[in-house]
């Protein structure tokens, strides 16, 4: 809209009070969010697919089935692949997380050894006295503490994610039904504002959600095509992995760089020059996510300052813990997105008095009759 | 009396599933069949039609009830589908050109094509039922369908043409095309 007042200090409070809430709701069913957000993703991204069908000739309700059928089917073949992954081959992981953890720790001990060779003054620092003395055991407290745990948390969540089929199927049958059940409500005067509304959530959410994916995939596919030519085994995995991570906002990142060494260093424990490669390429391909990929797939409709977006990071942490350091700033867009665009509507007087006329035309009728 | 309980029941069950009702899909086929009759959709398929559904947003408005106002921001266009609606504007020209809409007229097409400020006020003269098509929905529908929107931008062309020729006929210092 053109003109529009810019939002003031009450507004972004009230902004990141209910963002607060909605991610301490949203931790809450968490069950129930996860696959409800993975079946909005299903829902943006099928909805194409089913648009093509019923221009083809097949109507709406069938190929809405015929979509949401497919959709359901790979679901329950992943589900199944993944469960029988997970069993069978879970004590062989907790060996490979224990060998690569054991590389990465290797070869912070080669750094610490150089650094303390090359500057004299490092000895006494904090920072290398921290450096665990027996890596071994270092390695195999970090395999056994965390691994089972994260194993169980993936068996614990497939089953859920069955869920997602089923609503996706709901919303391709019935979700613009819903959205103009909704509209119908609100009073005619706030009528087209409130169409403004809906479609700048909608593009929100579709920009934000079908831009991720794409960015996934980018990420993924640059990542992996580069420490493939560097020799790095499983690039494509470590690829896919570091770019789930970065769905984190910075830490994210950081971790995921991290893992990009870990496994470099395991891999060519003696040669610096391909670790250091990985390091690059992993920073390269953070600064094209930035400049290139991010304003061609999300856009800039999600984004905020960046003393913003860290501040709401710690906030959503400590609020929902790791689902609200990764759902923080999506849930904050589309709060934004709501909250600016009802203040417009409920402090703008001509619709006020609209409505008000509105309501004293609908009790002279009722006097009447 | 015997018969009250079922009677009482069904009413009851109707109560607890009307807030379904909007999942209901019997009323759909009629409503799109209606839709064939306004003149904007008249060169629309069955098929386009159905997909058109999807973006006609249903409003009614009571007698004297305000549509939208001269200085709001236009974000879509009416069709009346029952009743008539007044014109009012600032603008005398614009005021003789359409003073009153009936059943299958559609007004406030300027703004599918840009996000100015109504020039007139439309308020309704009676009951009036309308359906609304909002802006943005119609660029996207442009953007995935051209067939669609090529039919219905013809018949909004035409409208414009010939309320413009209207306009520039009812003054004397300006050309006639």
């Amino acid at each position: 809209m053109k003109n529009e007042p810019e939002s003031g200090i009450l507004t972004w409070g009230v902004i990141i009070v209910v963002t607060c809430l909605i991610l301490y709701l949203f931790e809450r069913v968490l069950w129930l969010v996860v696959p409800g957000l993975l079946a909005l993703v299903g829902y943006y991204c099928l909805q194409p697919l089913v648009r093509a069908l019923v221009r083809s000739g097949l109507k709406h309700r069938t190929a809405g089935r015929v979509v949401t059928g497919l959709l359901f089917l790979v679901t329950c073949l992943g589900v199944i692949l993944l469960l029988s992954m997970a069993t069978t081959r879970a004590a062989g992981w907790k060996a490979v997380t224990a060998h690569y953890v054991q590389g990465g720790l290797d070869f912070l001990g080669r750094t610490e050894a150089q650094l303390e060779a090359k500057l004299p003054l490092l000895k006494r620092s904090a920072l290398v006295q921290s450096t665990p003395t027996n890596l071994n055991a270092a390695a195999e407290n970090f395999a056994d503490k965390y691994l089972g745990g994260l194993l169980l948390q993936i068996v614990y969540w497939l089953p859920s994610l069955l869920l997602v089929p089923y609503l996706t199927y709901f919303m391709l049958q019935d979700g613009n039904r819903f959205k103009k059940h909704l509209i119908r409500s609100v009073p005619n005067a706030f009528f087209e504002k409130t169409l403004l509304l809906f479609d700048r959530v909608d593009r929100s959410l579709r920009s934000f959600l079908i831009g991720m994916v794409k960015l996934t995939f980018l990420d993924t596919a640059f990542l992996g095509v580069g420490l493939w030519l560097l020799g790095i085994s499983h690039s494509f995995l470590l690829g896919l992995i570091a770019a789930v991570l970065a769905w984190v906002p910075y830490a994210g990142s950081a971790v995921g760089c991290a893992l990009v060494v870990m496994v470099a260093a395991t891999d060519f424990p003696n040669d610096l020059a391909t670790i250091y490669g990985c390091l690059v390429l992993f920073v390269c391909v953070r600064i094209l996510d930035d400049f290139v990929f991010l304003p061609l797939t999300v856009g800039r409709s999600l984004r905020f300052h960046p003393v913003l977006s860290v501040s709401m990071l710690f906030l959503g942490a400590t609020v929902a813990g790791l689902a609200g350091l990764l759902l923080v700033l999506p849930v904050m867009g589309v709060v934004a997105v709501i909250i600016e665009t009802l203040g417009q509507i409920l402090t703008d007087e001509r619709l006020r008095k609209r409505y008000r006329h509105a309501r004293q035309l609908q009790r002279t009728t009722v006097e009447v009759g | 009396m015997p018969l009250g309980k079922p009677i009482e029941l069904r009413r009851t069950l109707e109560v607890m599933k009307s807030p379904f009702n909007f999942l209901r899909r019997s009323a759909d086929d009629q409503r799109i069949a209606n839709f064939k009759r306004l003149s904007l959709f008249r060169r629309l398929t069955a098929r386009e039609l159905r997909e058109l559904d999807e973006l006609l947003h249903a409003r009614s408005y009571q007698k004297d009830e305000v549509i939208f106002d001269e200085g709001d921001t236009g974000l879509g266009l009416f069709i009346v589908v029952s009743g008539r609606v007044k014109i009012v504007s600032s603008h005398e020209a614009l005021q003789r050109l359409a003073p009153e809409f009936g059943v299958g007229d559609y007004f406030g097409e300027l703004a599918l094509f840009e996000e100015s400020q109504r020039t007139a006020r439309a308020v309704a003269l009676e009951p009036t039922q309308v359906l609304a098509l909002f802006r943005t929905e119609f660029i996207s529908l442009l953007e995935r369908d051209r067939g669609i929107g090529v039919k219905i931008l013809f018949e909004l062309s035409r409208t414009v043409v010939r309320r413009s020729r209207k306009l520039l006929t009812s003054q004397p210092h300006l050309p006639t095309v």
